[in-house]
């Protein structure tokens, strides 16, 4: 650990106390992560704080997945954003950017620049990003000291930065682990050893966190059963829904002689073999029932990154699908959100992993109060926060004839719920609403940092000499 | 209107993304070019939708300057040579607006046509390509223009560049070639120049290589020994000159020899290995598997006739006793309970296990499923394609036992604790990967057995067995025990070692034989140099100076001469033997055969002319099939306290291919004197080895103990 511990005279003192918030993914970028991102700053500046946010360019989110700016509209002016030149190399798709040592081997090119970014920190297509990310936020806080810095993961590069300030200017920090790092949440148990170089920044990183925030149970027992002695600074913040992206469901009698639109939205991170999966339930339900054979399946989200936007196995998917009434419609921004799940009768909620993976969406579909058909591992976090739905199919795991009387039983909720159902389903979100499910974390994280009217000692203030390690 | 190419290299995994983009140009007035490196037919795209060619050059058209383009250049610069001598497509890229690579291996080609078309975007991916026909792309004149000279200077720069590069890649690999090092005086030369103060590692280590490889090629393995390691020891970095040393033992191996500077790159290799290990445990580990990597293999033991290990065993391992990481890799953990007895309340549970190979198992598998007080279980760590690669890996369960703990030794126990916790005794039949694995979680009280046959001898598994762990080890002759003593010192100190002949039902092979079997030699097995079938061919030479009744028959699958480049030259020469004498009718394939019984009928002498046996089941299944048996004292054994002579009756073994010849002649002088001494044989046979007498052993070992 470095000796330059040089403490600089901090925001307090009657002024608003200071946060610098590494969240990667803020809006506009049109990321799931931007909707968590968004609500965690604007209730930091709610309950009092100046806070600053550290993110990359808007050039690098048009590598990924794209930029939504209707996202950023919600963003509370007093935010503070900061936009570093930061990019993955990986994913420039303009030609003339390229080495000519690229453009011979474009693979081999990536896997070494992997190799080179994977030294500076284990981490793949970001572990190059730390140095800049130790500058800025190093930079942030000498022109503005900052009392707390809140780490939002991935990537874990984040860890780096939080590392560096902590090191050098002993400045208190939380984690947002959100789905966590040493844990494979797709297949369940240990992403790597705790020995390895990863597993050392994390343990070394969580070590002093105030906090580490995980999106759910399981992940968040994971953690205190891997770090016994931080069991008690390992706290459960869920994802949530945002009440703007609701439709509204009152009234609606579907017409069976028209047909029904079932629809899915988010990123198509799963493997081809699960959407083939569900779209052979699809089919089965169409041959077997006479309704969903008048119905139509829409796909609307992002597909693939870089070269490949686009342009892989699941597109081909779809368009085979396309005789069988299924479209894909691409990203939905922000702001035409409601009106897409509006125009829907049933979602369809993929999802990859098992008990380990909640997902945002599962909020916002439960939310909408539309009937949810579950095309996911039956032991999934997304059972959990289902259960009591009373327009849920249930979870029957990713047999296509399973899946296919999922549809009928969709289609049949569709078609009898009653306002009632639907009010009841939102009821039952209500909880997940983000500002209910972020305002406790900040708060909470609030009086950790700063002097409670109780007069509870304040981490931050003898962290800040060096003495104690909160 | 736009001008869109688009250059592929093969035919798109998504050909329906592909049309949907082609539609979306066509929407938008581009036109649209699809260059294909493969034949256009296999796309099956709407030639409405767009233009679509062919353009790499047919074979036929190659010139000697394309051709040896090609040779030199990296795989994907190949495609822009050939795209850059179809003037097709020079005319379509010139005239593009936007160029772009559908997959990985188009980028160089999009990416050279773009040097000199600066005024076309130029993207990889077709999602990209319509954001950027969509987008604006007018960029001013001043920009373009020094885009324009910037392109062109690097155009004319990197032809020079690379033809500098070629002359001077070309003098140079002259100057070292074969024929400068096949010169006392240039190897002298070069010797010197590469040992020379002041060289950077990098450089140096890359010239010794080359000098090796030059010299050894040119015959002169000596001058490229003394090129490799004097240069190499001017290197300071240990992996570059392990590197070195290993890459100059691999040609030599690669050309069939013994590498002089064998064990130099054995020790390389684990010095590196010993300063890894406090703080790298995986690159420790890669650099001890390629020291035993370069012991184990192949030529130096199973593909010439004498084998360094045979030879000396403790010598030619000592380097792996003095190095604290292969050291660490035999380090006994002991197990925290001792093997419980048998049970008496209830069956014995017996696992017996192998990979892959079950040839000596089926009678031991039979008698013990047929005894009502023992539940036999078998399980082929081959089988499961889910944990068949756990069992694949040396220089994974290095790594683990150099880590002490990973993620692979959990997914073993994980694996295997079920077969441990069920199993009493656990009978692990070669001493290779199975052995090791089963020894890599604590065994508990269940007790291991480990068969030893003979390879594993000279292979690594058997160092990576934790014997602390064995209770029994059995070898199946006196001999192989002796090897693997000497090569495993821990042996001596743990499990009890027991020899037990191998199960051979051998009442099956007596049959009569013709009188004219007499004059017909046998051997059983012969597809490899260890067999060494060319001995038996100079004994048969002997026999038919005199008597041209004497013929031989191979029994058994060819021989493979793919194994490398010292069985490939065996082979050659057992070809022009038996081009010789095949049509002679003095030698016959019989080929291979489940009926070996039948196929020994007709033999009248059983030879065994191997170089290293560790039982020879063939040979004692001829003796019992009434044959006379002929054994070579097997060279690798032979002289030591037990080998061929030690194992089969004093009468039976010879020297030499003249002593054979004599056995044979005086054994076959009549028909009657041939029959009374087959028939002696089969009686020694079938009283020694026939499972009938050899299974109480094997009782002893399972039910008794």
């Amino acid at each position: 650990m470095s000796n330059r511990v040089a403490p600089l005279p901090r925001s307090g003192g009657g002024q608003r106390p200071h946060a610098i918030y590494l969240a990667i993914g803020f809006p506009p970028a049109a990321k799931s992560s931007a909707y968590r991102l968004r609500e965690t700053a604007n209730q930091f500046v709610a309950m009092g704080w100046d806070i600053t946010v550290i993110t990359i360019c808007q050039e690098a989110w048009e590598r990924e997945y794209g930029l939504d700016h209707t996202l950023s509209e919600k963003v509370d002016p007093r935010v503070k954003v900061i936009e570093l030149p930061l990019m993955r190399e990986d994913l420039e798709t303009d030609i003339r950017a390229f080495s000519e040592e690229r453009s011979i081997d474009p693979v081999g090119w990536i896997s070494r620049l992997r190799k080179r970014e994977q030294k500076i920190f284990p981490e793949r297509d970001f572990g190059g990003w730390r140095y800049e990310l130790e500058k800025a936020v190093v930079q942030q806080h000498r022109q503005h000291p900052a009392d707390l810095l809140i780490s939002s993961c991935a990537p874990y590069v984040n860890l780096a930065a939080t590392w560096k300030l902590w090191e050098e200017y002993r400045v208190p920090y939380a984690v947002d682990f959100r789905d966590g790092w040493s844990l494979d949440v797709i297949g369940g148990g240990e992403a790597f050893t705790r020995d390895s170089v990863s597993g050392r920044w994390e343990s070394k990183v969580l070590e002093h966190a105030l906090a580490v925030w995980c999106v759910n149970d399981p992940i968040a027992g994971f953690y205190r059963e891997r770090y016994p002695h931080l069991a008690d600074r390992v706290h459960v913040v869920r994802n949530g829904y945002d009440e703007d992206s609701l439709p509204d469901v009152s009234g609606r009698s579907p017409d069976p002689n028209a047909g029904l639109t079932f629809g899915y939205l988010g990123s198509v991170n799963f493997t081809p073999a699960f959407l083939e999966s569900v779209l052979d339930g699809w089919r089965i339900a169409r041959r077997n029932d006479p309704i969903l054979a008048r119905s139509r399946f829409e796909v609307r989200g992002h597909i693939g990154a870089g070269p490949i936007r686009e342009a892989n196995r699941h597109m081909d998917l779809l368009k085979e699908a396309a005789v069988d009434n299924v479209s894909f419609g691409g990203p939905v921004p922000k702001s035409d959100l409601a009106a897409t799940y509006g125009s829907w009768d049933a979602l369809v909620l993929m999802l990859v992993g098992g008990r380990f993976v909640t997902s945002g969406k599962v909020y916002e579909f439960m939310a909408t109060g539309l009937p949810v058909l579950s095309a996911h591992d039956v032991d999934h976090d997304a059972s959990n926060i289902l259960a009591g739905h009373p327009l849920w199919t249930g979870a029957v795991g990713l047999d296509p004839h399973r899946l296919a009387d999922s549809f009928s039983e969709a289609a049949r909720m569709a078609l009898k719920a009653t306002d009632e159902d639907r009010a009841t389903a939102r009821q039952l979100a209500r909880r997940f609403a983000r500002p209910a499910v972020l305002a406790p974390a900040v708060r909470h994280l609030t009086e950790l940092v700063q002097p409670t009217p109780a007069g509870v000692p304040a981490p931050a203030a003898t962290a800040s000499t060096g003495d104690v390690q909160p | 209107m736009t001008a869109v190419l688009i250059v592929a290299t093969a035919a798109p995994k998504q050909p329906g993304v592909l049309v949907e983009a082609l539609e979306r140009f066509r929407s938008k007035d581009a036109t649209v070019t699809v260059a294909c490196f493969f034949d256009s037919e296999e796309l099956g795209i709407d030639p409405t939708l767009a233009e679509i060619r062919t353009f790499a050059v047919p074979a036929e058209k190659w010139d000697a300057r394309f051709r040896k383009a090609l040779e030199r250049a990296p795989a994907n610069r190949k495609i822009w040579l050939h795209a850059r001598r179809s003037t097709w497509l020079r005319q379509q890229y010139r005239r593009a607006d936007l160029l772009v690579a559908l997959d990985a291996r188009a980028v160089h080609t999009v990416w050279q046509m773009a040097q000199r078309n600066t005024r076309a975007g130029a993207c990889y991916g077709l999602v990209p390509a319509q954001k950027a026909l969509a987008g604006n792309r007018s960029e001013p004149v001043g920009k373009r223009l020094e885009r324009r000279v910037a392109a062109a200077a690097g155009i004319g720069a990197r032809g020079a560049r690379s033809a500098a590069e070629q002359t001077i890649r070309t003098t140079l690999n002259k100057a070292t070639g074969q024929r400068v090092m096949s010169n006392p005086a240039g190897a002298w030369l070069w010797t010197r120049a590469a040992a020379a103060p002041r060289i950077p590692d990098r450089l140096r280590s890359k010239l010794a290589v080359r000098l090796h490889d030059s010299a050894v090629r040119a015959g002169r393995t000596a001058a490229g020994a003394r090129a490799a390691s004097t240069a190499a020891q001017r290197i300071s970095s240990l992996a570059t000159r392990a590197d070195v040393l290993t890459k100059a033992a691999k040609t030599e191996l690669t050309l069939g020899h013994q590498p002089s500077g064998l064990h130099d790159a054995i020790r390389a290799q684990l010095a590196l290995a010993d300063d890894l290990l406090p703080r790298d445990t995986k690159k420790a580990a890669a650099a001890v598997s390629m020291a035993w990597s370069l012991s184990s293999n192949r030529v130096l033991h199973f593909d010439r006739l004498t084998s360094p290990m045979s030879t000396d065993p403790g010598a030619f391992v000592a380097p792996f006793r003095a190095s604290t990481a292969a050291r660490k890799l035999s380090q006994p953990r002991g197990r925290l309970t001792p093997a419980a007895p048998a049970p008496t309340d209830r069956p014995l549970r017996l696992l017996v296990t192998t990979l892959i190979n079950d040839n000596f198992l089926p009678e031991i598998l039979e008698r013990y499923r047929a005894m009502p007080n023992v539940e036999v279980r078998f399980l082929d760590l081959y089988e499961d394609e889910l944990t068949r690669p756990l069992a694949l890996s040396g220089s994974t369960v290095m790594e683990h036992l150099l880590a002490g703990d990973s993620s692979y030794g959990a997914k073993v126990e994980e694996w295997l604790r079920p077969h441990l916790d069920w199993a009493d005794t656990i009978f692990v039949d070669w001493c290779q990967a199975t052995a090791a694995l089963f020894t890599l979680p604590d065994p508990g009280s269940t007790r291991i057995i480990v068969r030893l046959h003979s390879f594993e001898a000279f292979n690594f598994w058997p160092h990576l067995v934790d014997f602390s762990r064995v209770d029994d080890v059995v070898f199946v002759s006196d001999h192989l025990r002796d090897l693997s003593t000497a090569v495993l010192p821990q042996l001596t100190d743990g499990p009890r070692l027991r020899v037990i002949d191998n199960a051979m039902d051998l009442q099956r092979y007596l049959r009569s034989k013709p009188a004219d079997a007499r004059f017909n030699l046998g051997m059983v097995g012969f597809s490899s140099v260890a067999k060494d079938p060319r001995w038996t061919i100079e004994v048969l030479r002997k026999l038919r100076e005199r008597d041209e009744r004497y013929r031989l028959t191979l029994i058994g699958s060819n021989f493979n001469d793919r194994a490398s480049k010292p069985a490939k030259d065996y082979g050659r020469l057992l070809n022009q033997d038996l081009a010789e004498l095949e049509p002679l009718g003095a030698v016959r394939r019989y080929g291979q055969t489940d009926d070996v019984p039948a196929a020994l009928q007709e033999v009248g002498v059983i030879v065994s002319s191997s170089v290293r046996e560790s039982f020879h089941c063939g040979l004692v299944e001829g003796a019992a099939s009434g044959a006379v048996p002929v054994v070579r004292d097997w060279p690798f054994f032979a002289g030591k306290p037990h080998g061929a002579r030690t194992l089969f009756p004093a009468d039976w073994v010879v020297e030499s291919p003249a002593e054979a010849a004599d056995r044979i002649f005086a054994a076959t002088a009549t028909e009657e004197q041939w029959r009374e001494i087959g028939q002696a044989a089969a009686e020694h046979a079938l009283k020694t080895w026939d499972w009938s007498v050899t299974q109480s052993g094997f009782d002893r070992l399972l039910l008794d103990d």
